[in-house]
């Protein structure tokens, strides 16, 4: 029945009409009687119980009812099922009637597919048509407008132009723009440039601000028209040809043109400095022509030689005015400018003056510089380029002092090294006091020569110079100073005593160089000394002198005082000079060492053979002691001896000594010579200690007697490191004997050498197995032979060198 | 303080003298007289045990070495033995010195003769000493003395005729070597490492530094002779004392710093230089000084031996207070 509801077609609704109308009295019964007829009466309801109906119409009805009821019912039911019946039939004859509509509509959608396509294609044909026309028009229209934006500025402009301009409003507001480009050119061919610029700045605002829309082939082409001109106004700039005026005119357009005048500035002023790079070089020539010069002609080769110079310096004078005018602003640049140039000068001055160069020439040099400031000043007063150029001289000057004593340094040392260099030129024996004397001039000489200098730069009445008066003084001062300090370093450093290792080398190849060496220690040890006594109170004196002389200037320096300190030189000095004196007495006594070393320490002193005669290393020593008293005599100066010959006769002496020594010897004879042992460790308790190093003296003897002091005292020390036989004690008493009468010869404080040589005597003793002395006579027999020996190699080899030297 | 001195042959006796400084440091007290059998050219005392030490003696041609014992004493004063520990009879040629490790206890000895260098090892108890190893120095080298690095049990420096030369005692190799010539004494110190003080005959002291054996880094002018002797004092940094063939004694006072000051700071090192580094000299010896020694219980007190057998102690107390 449910089924039936949805298909709400006339049939069915008359089929719910009829069972409705069927069913009518029992819902309007069962209203009445709701609480039972309702429930069994309709059979319509949902909640219709079959059961209950029954029941309900069992107990209620009679079996007529009961039959009239079911054939009621039945034929209910029949009529139900044609209902349903047909019901049934006409829903599948409308599902058919659908399926065939179905069938229909899918062959009609089939063609229809096509014909859509068609119709796209269609549709898009029409529309790529209308943006083509859309587009066609569109650039008309732009032009349309634009053209109508121009017409409306026009209007604008000529209101403009006739208040800003009115002689452009001549030639009319268009037409004046327009004719612009083929008017510049008109300008430039008649180089009327400053109407063409006065026509390109008036058309510039315009320019500037239509330029881009309206007037863009005018503006292409007078800018065009204006480069020419600017390049033509840059040439005339340049070109030194053309009268100064024209040029500043030309720079003025081109700054009106808004040309960056700077680059040109720049390059102007790349030129300027270009000529002040020629007029560098000529500094330079003048320098080396006034060295060349000789005195007689200097005056007219100055003249000539400054002409040149002038002339270039006037040029360059004439283009810094140039330049002034044409870059009125340029004042700071130019003064740089100037003020480099200045600086070139003296910088080429000082590249200069490292070479050696003569106050006279350093003073025309300062002068041809002066005269170019002075020069240069009257251009340029704003440059205050007299201080600078003190300022920059200043230096110079010093330089130019302190370069002098650096040659005079260099000069000393020179000398000194000339020991060195040429020990052959000049005979042996003087040429260290060659030295001496070459070092001692130079030094008083240079030392000299720049006081002098500086007298001459102080009486020059140059303004530079007498500005720098006192300053010059006070430079020369602290010069000295310095030079002193410095000279005592270099003197350190040529003594070689800096070098530590310089006494560690090889004793092959240092002999030659060590030799020299030595005496050049001496050498520096005196000049240490000249420089203390003579050349510090010399040039304290002259420079006292001159400070009398220059009142006004050196007596300030004079007084002001810790620039040049004699007091402290001199104390440098002096303790320099004591410092080489021991040095070289060193050195030597080194040398003498070694010799004792090798003496000592290659035979075999515990089987030493009887003594034949005096040990060839006596003559080595002898020798050493020869040599610095060579070096000795050179140098130094003979102190004041109580009993002495004279040196003169210093040959002879050797025979003259012998009837002392056989004094001595005589005396030792009579005494057993074992007692004579005893005796001297007996006097030695007594004796009162002999000081045997005392201060040395700068003197020949002094020297010479510490030299040998310090050999005696080795030999001792060499002696008491052996143990000796009979022999090795004889040998060795034999050596000491000969030797006393040689060194006592040489030496000046004899009991000193006395007791050394008995010192050595005791310390073999001491060492010796068996110490007994060698029989007077023999070692009598020894020594007078080796004293003929000598004698006679002495003399042939005196012979033998005066034939070398020849 | 005990030290040992030798008498070096005055006489045909040696004796071994044991001397005791009182306590109140103003009196000697020969505390033992030894005779021993040969004539002692070096003596050092064993730096552990007090009662022994080494000498090497020379029978005129032939040298020896041996260590020694001193025997207890019992009050008497006349010359007892010595009992020797051990003899060191390897040598050929001169024997020059015989090392103890200064810095402890080391069972180890250094010999050095003029050619040769030998490591004992020292058996107190067997009474014994065995070589352990030896190297030659070369037939061109004479050796002539030499020190043991306090700071490197391993590490020897001994002098030769041209140079001082370094010897790693593991491998008995020369290390390195300084160009310095004709050293008679050399001495480490025993407060700063690679420091090292030459005293040469002729050029005085020099100090140097081991890292850098170029330059010496301080140089001391010595003495008017020969320098003989040097010592570094143990305690004080700087405090160096020399004895020389003048018959003095010299006290210097050269700190050697930090190696920057010295290098950078010229300008500070030159002054420091004039500021004279002699600090005393003690002149009143007879003769030349050759044996130097510090005492290791009071740093400031020094002995030292002159050639007329003379024992001087002084005190540098006076001094110190000017550092």
């Amino acid at each position: 029945m449910e089924m039936e509801d949805p298909p709400l077609d006339d049939k069915a609704r008359r089929m719910r009409d009829l069972l409705s109308s069927f069913y009518a009295p029992d819902p309007s019964m069962s209203a009445g009687s709701q609480p039972k007829g309702a429930s069994f009466d309709n059979i319509d309801t949902d909640s219709f119980d079959a059961d209950q109906y029954m029941n309900l119409l069992v107990q209620k009805a009679n079996l007529e009812g009961l039959l009239q009821r079911h054939v009621e019912m039945a034929a209910e039911i029949k009529n139900l099922d044609t209902d349903l019946q047909m019901l049934v039939y006409e829903n599948y004859n409308k599902f058919i009637s659908a399926t065939d509509a179905i069938k229909r509509m899918k062959s009609n959608i089939v063609g229809m597919e096509s014909n859509m396509e068609q119709l796209l294609d269609k549709i898009m044909s029409v529309q790529s048509r209308s943006d083509g026309v859309n587009t066609s028009l569109f650039g008309k229209r732009e032009h349309i407008e634009k053209l109508h934006r121009t017409r409306n500025l026009l209007r604008k402009v000529q209101v403009f132009n006739a208040i800003a301009h009115p002689r452009v409003v001549f030639y009319g507001k268009e037409q004046f723009i327009y004719d612009l480009p083929a008017r510049l050119g008109k300008c430039i061919k008649t180089e009327a440039y400053a109407d063409a610029v006065r026509f390109y700045t008036g058309a510039m605002p315009i320019f500037k601000a239509y330029g881009e829309s309206s007037f863009q082939d005018c503006k292409r082409a007078s800018e065009e028209a204006v480069v020419t001109i600017t390049k033509n106004l840059q040439g005339k700039l340049f070109s030194d040809s053309e009268s100064i005026q024209t040029r500043a005119e030309a720079a003025v357009l081109l700054k009106q043109l808004d040309f960056p005048v700077d680059g040109l500035k720049v390059r102007l002023f790349e030129k300027l400095e270009q000529s002040m790079g020629d007029l560098q070089v000529k500094i330079g020539d003048i320098a080396g022509a006034l060295e060349e010069s000789n005195d007689e002609h200097e005056n007219n080769l100055q003249l000539g030689f400054s002409v040149p110079h002038d002339a270039s310096v006037r040029e360059f004078v004439e283009a810094v005015r140039a330049y002034r005018i044409i870059f009125p602003d340029s004042e700071s640049q130019l003064i740089k400018l100037s003020e480099d140039l200045i600086t070139k000068h003296f910088l080429t001055t000082e590249q200069y003056m490292k070479e050696r160069v003569s106050t006279a020439t350093f003073l025309r040099v300062l002068r041809i510089i002066w005269n170019d400031v002075l020069v240069i000043d009257e251009v340029l007063p704003e440059g205050l380029l007299h201080d600078y150029c003190f300022k920059v001289s200043q230096s110079a000057v010093k330089q130019y002092f302190s370069s002098t004593f650096s040659h005079l340094l260099q000069d000393v040392s020179d000398a000194l090294m000339n020991v060195h260099v040429k020990p052959k030129d000049v005979s042996e024996e003087h040429h260290l006091q060659v030295a001496l004397e070459s070092g001692k001039n130079s030094l008083l000489k240079g030392s000299m020569d720049l006081l002098l200098g500086l007298r001459q730069l102080l009486e020059d009445n140059l303004d530079l110079l007498v500005k720098l008066r006192e300053l010059m003084t006070d430079w020369v001062q602290a010069g000295f100073q310095q030079f002193f300090e410095a000279l005592d370093t270099r003197f350190l450093l040529l003594s070689g005593r800096n070098k530590l290792s310089s006494q560690g080398q090889s004793p092959r190849e240092g002999l030659q160089s060590e030799k020299v060496i030595c005496g050049l220690v001496l050498v520096l040890a005196q000049l240490s000394v000249f420089v203390e006594q003579t050349a510090i109170p010399r040039i304290t004196e002259a420079r006292t002198e001159m400070a009398a002389s220059f009142s006004g200037s050196g007596a300030r320096g004079y007084e002001h005082g810790p620039f040049f300190l004699p007091a402290e030189i001199c104390r440098v000095f002096r303790s320099a000079s004591e410092k080489f004196l021991h040095h070289y007495i060193n050195m030597r006594a080194y040398r003498i060492s070694v010799l004792l070393r090798k003496r000592f320490t290659t035979p075999n002193w515990v089987k030493h053979k009887e003594p034949r005669e005096v040990h060839m290393f006596v003559d080595l020593f002898l020798q050493e002691l020869e040599a610095v008293g060579n070096e000795v005599k050179q140098i130094l100066s003979q102190g004041i001896r109580k009993h002495r010959r004279s040196e003169s006769n210093g040959s002879t002496t050797s025979s003259l000594s012998n009837p002392l020594r056989d004094d001595k010897l005589r005396r030792s004879n009579t005494q057993q010579a074992r007692s004579q042992l005893l005796e001297t460790h007996l006097a030695k308790l007594f004796k009162q200690k002999v000081e045997i190093f005392t201060k040395v003296e700068f003197t020949r003897e002094s020297v010479v007697t510490t030299i040998i002091k310090l050999g005696l005292k080795s030999l001792q020390e060499f002696v008491r490191l052996q143990t000796l036989n009979r022999s090795g004690f004889q040998q060795i008493q034999l050596d000491i004997q000969f030797l006393r009468t040689p060194l006592k010869e040489l030496a000046e404080d004899e009991a000193a050498i006395d007791f050394l040589l008995d010192e050595v005597i005791v310390g073999a003793s001491d060492r010796c197995l068996d110490p007994t002395p060698l029989e007077p006579p023999i070692l009598d027999k020894l020594i007078q032979a080796k004293t003929a020996e000598t004698r006679e190699q002495n003399s042939s080899a005196a012979s033998s060198t005066t034939q070398q030297r020849l | 303080m005990q030290a040992g001195s030798s008498g070096v042959g005055y006489g045909l006796k040696y004796q071994v003298h044991l001397i005791r400084l009182s306590a109140d440091g103003t009196e000697l007290i020969c505390e033992g007289l030894f005779s021993h059998p040969n004539e002692i050219w070096d003596l050092r005392s064993c730096p552990f045990d007090q009662r022994i030490f080494t000498t090497v003696y020379s029978t005129g041609e032939s040298y020896g070495a041996a260590v020694w014992q001193i025997p207890e004493l019992y009050g008497q004063l006349n010359s007892p033995q010595l009992e020797r520990v051990a003899l060191l009879d390897a040598h050929v040629s001169k024997i020059k010195c015989v090392l103890w490790w200064p810095s402890g206890r080391n069972d180890k000895l250094v010999s050095i003769d003029e050619e040769n260098l030998f490591l004992w090892s020292l058996d107190s108890s067997k009474k014994a000493a065995q070589v352990q190893s030896k190297e030659s120095a070369g037939t061109m080298h004479y050796l002539s003395g030499g020190a043991w690095d306090p700071h490197d049990v391993n590490s020897i420096a001994a002098t030769c005729e041209s140079s001082v030369q370094f010897w790693d005692l593991r491998t008995m190799t020369k290390t390195s070597s300084i160009d310095v010539s004709h050293v008679r004494t050399i001495d480490y110190d025993t407060k700063k490492d690679h420091i090292l003080v030459t005293a040469e005959d002729e050029t005085g002291i020099h100090i140097w530094d081991l890292r850098k054996t170029k330059v010496p880094i301080r140089e001391l002018p010595g003495h008017t002779h020969w320098t003989w002797a040097v010592a570094c004092n143990p305690e004080y940094d700087g405090l160096i004392l020399s004895g020389g063939t003048d018959s003095a004694v010299n006290l210097w006072l050269a700190p050697t710093g930090s190696r920057d000051e010295i290098t950078s700071d010229s300008g500070q090192n030159s002054l420091s230089l004039k500021v004279d580094p002699l600090v005393n000299s003690y002149t009143d010896y007879e003769d030349s000084v050759y044996g130097l020694a510090w005492s290791s219980r009071e740093p400031w007190i020094f002995a030292s031996l002159s050639y007329d057998g003379r024992v001087v102690v002084e005190s540098v107390k006076p001094y110190l207070s000017r550092k």
